[in-house]
């Protein structure tokens, strides 16, 4: 079986068919995975913009494969350009040349120039630094004023890699860092070059359902254990220009201070009956051709209750969600709750781009052959049976297989002339503190903004800390989501306007003083694939699947519905994913398992499943990876 | 801890040399099945658990996922004394590392297949300092024979423990003197 690049779906499929016993083939012309799923260091993603910002003409097309199509074959070439990102568009809001020449400091010290004599003495290495967790020494050092630019020698060679990064540390260490302690902490553009690694910035903003399919696959198939979560812990929402909590368990409903006793009864009542709301049809069945919001409105529940359900619960919309869809809505949502907190959702740390590389792992370790910075050119179409044999690689090699997976933004015009796409917009700000201050700084939170005018959709928003490894120290990481209805700087500015101050003088109003900065910010349209019919798509054989890219929606169901389907039409025998066998079980020769000690051993011999299944704090649940 | 390094200087066989204290024999295996192996071992009367894992073959097109170098405390980067490109490509695979690991990775170099002297093609002198340069430790070792395996494991063992109980009193553990201490050079080679 033959994979073309390593979104999320197909990477569930690879992982599948590898587990089923398969020979997988994993191609992506990309240097990294995930395709539109990926996520970038914040360095990564300024060349993903420089990329998608620019418009190279393929003029050099080299059509050299056709020669290699026998005379029963046909071609069916594929897009080398991926056309699925557009109207890219980047904003600083701090002094970007002061930035200039500074480098995203690396994991090792020093990184010597080929030839170069050897570091001073031996131990240069990790010993000097000892083992400060997870805190960035370069961050601490650092005054928090204007950092010095090296004048450095190396500015003059920018293409090179990371390896001539060594401008010399000295200048950093000389700033007198007692004078930073005492101002607030101000990030600049420059810090955030330099630790342009702490950034995991996603191209897709979603959350996992803590009873989604994707949590169930995740555990079913073990492949958790390559992946650590945290949970969300807040959902807001935006009402009368102003940010508030909603309270959502049945804890947070007794603790929350800005509903009376009433609301709060009267919320607990129509939670409950939401969660089954099927045993009282009677309840709901007068207003089955309403929507939710004017169902909402029978209930006796005060505006701002309904605001909370409508919008931060059942995330539905205001004017066209009907009765029905809403209570499965907010069912779905409060079944998700409590499982492993407070909230319905969790996040995967180091971005949402950690999980298709979590599948693909699996698939490696089953035997899939991985190769990125390979791009297929075409399909080989058998023309007496109509099925496609094998796929033509950049070098022209054949790669003969029986099954293909190609994504959407693979196909060429000419396939797709009858598909129509809808598009997302998208949003991405580093900021400097978070939309809702509380007493804790490590929040991750979901903010659902209504339509700011009709005819718009809501937009969803999430912001993560910095303990999800997603940005740096003292910075937020703030994703906005919508289906577009223009491009996305239209789309979602004004919802940032509301919730953000984008003004980079110092003299501003009280008012906006208070809302957080942005430092930087990125929009742009990510096509939606999702939804498309497969035979809206010209001439493809049978045997070649395809996959969409993300969908708009907050969690990844579709994703894993599809690659499900695609796997299930392939192999209708299978199992979908079984649970991969314990490593210490896969045996060559024999082996022991030595005796544990409960001191030391944390989970490697607990299954996943019950660490995942019974951890219902606020802390990562689902631990994997143990040191 | 994770091992590094191209497609077959022995990473696999490695690992199994160290958990099982067998070998491999045979032609060569591609990864399969091979996701990571615990091991409990024992340094000053503590238990420290190490959970090894392998490249599981994404490394054969230079396809390791960013992931495999994140939670990574400590990386073996292999090389194969008997392969001049596998030694070459040491320094791709430390760029790699600089991109993705964290700050305070411990990183050893070692030059596997030592038994294998009379076919060598990269010499102890430049392992050492190819090693020296980036301030790693370094020696060549055996997945066959074993020779130096379990030292590797030890020793990265001991730099951790170390760094988990913190004694800011304590004299540093040297991990570069500790090796070169424990280590068995092989044996048609002096070591400079």
């Amino acid at each position: 079986m033959a994979c073309v690049i390593s979104g999320l779906p197909e990477s569930i499929i690879a992982a599948a068919c590898a587990r089923s016993g398969q020979r997988v083939l994993h191609v992506d012309s990309r240097n990294y995975y995930g395709g539109n799923w990926a996520s970038f260091s914040f360095s990564g993603l300024l060349s993903w913009i420089k990329e998608n910002q620019q418009n190279t003409d393929l003029s050099d097309e080299c059509e050299d494969w056709r020669k290699l199509i026998l005379e029963n074959e046909e071609a069916i070439p594929l897009s080398s350009k991926d056309k699925t990102i557009q109207h890219v568009e980047d904003f600083c809001f701090d002094d970007q040349d002061s930035a200039e020449g500074v480098e995203e400091a690396g994991a090792l010290p020093k990184l010597p120039v080929f030839g170069a004599p050897a570091a001073k003495g031996v131990s240069v290495g990790s010993e000097e630094s000892p083992a400060e967790e997870g805190v960035s020494p370069g961050s601490e050092e650092s005054p928090a004023a204007e950092i010095p630019v090296p004048e450095s020698a190396d500015g003059t060679s920018p293409s090179t890699d990371s390896a001539e990064s060594a401008p010399e540390p000295g200048t950093t260490e000389a700033a007198p860092s007692e004078s930073a302690a005492q101002e607030p902490k101000k990030i600049t553009y420059s810090q955030i070059v330099r630790e342009g690694r702490r950034f995991n910035i996603d191209l897709v903003s979603k959350l996992l359902y803590s009873r989604g399919l994707l949590i169930d696959l995740l555990i079913k198939s073990n492949v958790s254990r390559y992946a650590e979560f945290k949970n969300a812990t807040r959902v807001l929402a935006f009402r009368e220009g102003k940010v508030e909590q909603v309270p959502c368990s049945r804890a947070d409903v007794f603790n929350s201070r800005q509903l009376t006793m009433v609301e709060k009864r009267m919320l607990m009542k129509f939670l409950t009956f939401c969660l089954d709301y099927e045993q009282h049809p009677e309840e709901y069945q007068d207003y089955e051709s309403s929507t939710f919001a004017q169902f909402l409105q029978t209930r006796k529940l005060t505006p701002s209750l309904q605001h909370f359900i409508l919008h931060s619960i059942a995330m539905v919309s205001e004017t066209e969600s009907s009765t029905l869809e809403g209570l499965q809505a907010t069912k779905k949502f409060l079944q998700c709750l409590g499982r492993y907190g407070n909230t319905p959702f969790l996040f995967p740390l180091y971005g949402q781009g950690e999980i298709p590389q979590c599948f693909c792992r699996l698939c490696a370790v089953f035997g899939g052959i991985y190769c990125l910075r390979h791009s297929v050119r075409c399909l080989v179409l058998d023309t007496a049976s109509g099925r496609c044999k094998a796929i033509v690689d950049q070098f022209g090699q054949r790669i003969s297989a029986k099954y293909f997976i190609v994504e959407d933004s693979y196909l060429s015009e000419s396939t797709c002339t009858n598909v129509c796409y809808r598009q997302i917009s998208r949003a991405v700000l580093i900021t400097d503190q978070s939309v809702l201050n509380t007493d804790s700084e490590q929040q991750v939170s979901i903010l659902t903004v209504p339509p700011l005018e009709s005819g718009k959709a809501a937009v969803c928003v999430i912001e993560l800390c910095s303990s999800t490894m997603t940005c740096m120290k003292d910075t937020y990481l703030v994703h906005l989501t919508c289906p577009s209805t223009k491009t996305a700087r239209e789309d979602l500015e004004p919802v940032v306007q509301k919730l953000f101050n984008l003004n980079t003088e110092k003299e501003t109003e009280n008012e906006e003083l208070e809302k957080p900065k942005v430092l930087w910010a990125v929009y742009f349209n990510m096509r939606d694939s999702s939804g498309v019919e497969k035979n809206s798509y010209a001439g493809l054989p049978s045997n070649v699947y395809v996959c969409s890219g993300p969908d708009p929606a907050l969690g990844n169901d579709c994703a894993v519905k599809q690659a499900e389907t695609i796997f299930r039409e392939m192999f209708p025998t299978e199992e979908f994913c079984p649970p991969a066998p314990n490593p210490e079980d896969i045996i060559y020769d024999e082996d022991e398992v030595e005796p544990e000690e409960s001191g030391l051993s944390n989970s490697a011999e607990t299954k996943p499943e019950s660490s995942a299944e019974e951890s219902s704090s606020g802390a990562d649940a689902a631990v994997t990876k143990e040191e | 801890v994770m091992l590094l390094g191209d497609s077959g200087v022995g990473k696999t066989c490695f690992l199994l040399q160290f958990k099982d204290g067998a070998f491999l024999s045979g032609t060569f295996i591609a990864t399969v099945g091979i996701d990571f192996r615990n091991k409990v071992v024992v340094v000053d009367g503590v238990k420290v658990k190490l959970q090894i894992w392998d490249t599981a073959g994404q490394e054969r097109f230079r396809s390791v996922t960013h992931a495999y170098y994140r939670d990574a405390q400590a990386l073996l980067l292999l090389y194969d004394i008997t392969s001049r490109m596998s030694f070459d490509n040491i320094r791709a695979w430390l760029t790699e590392i600089h991109e993705y690991a964290q700050k305070d990775v411990v990183i050893m170099l070692l030059g596997n297949k030592a038994d294998v002297s009379s076919e060598r093609a990269v010499r102890t002198e430049d392992g050492a300092s190819l090693a020296r340069e980036y301030g790693v430790p370094f020696m060549e070792t055996s997945a066959k024979t074993g020779m130096n395996v379990e030292l590797a494991f030890l020793a990265i063992a001991k730099e951790l423990k170390q760094r988990a109980m913190q004694p800011l009193d304590e004299p540093h553990f040297q991990i570069h003197d500790y090796i070169e201490s424990q280590k068995k050079k092989s044996s048609c080679c002096a070591f400079s």
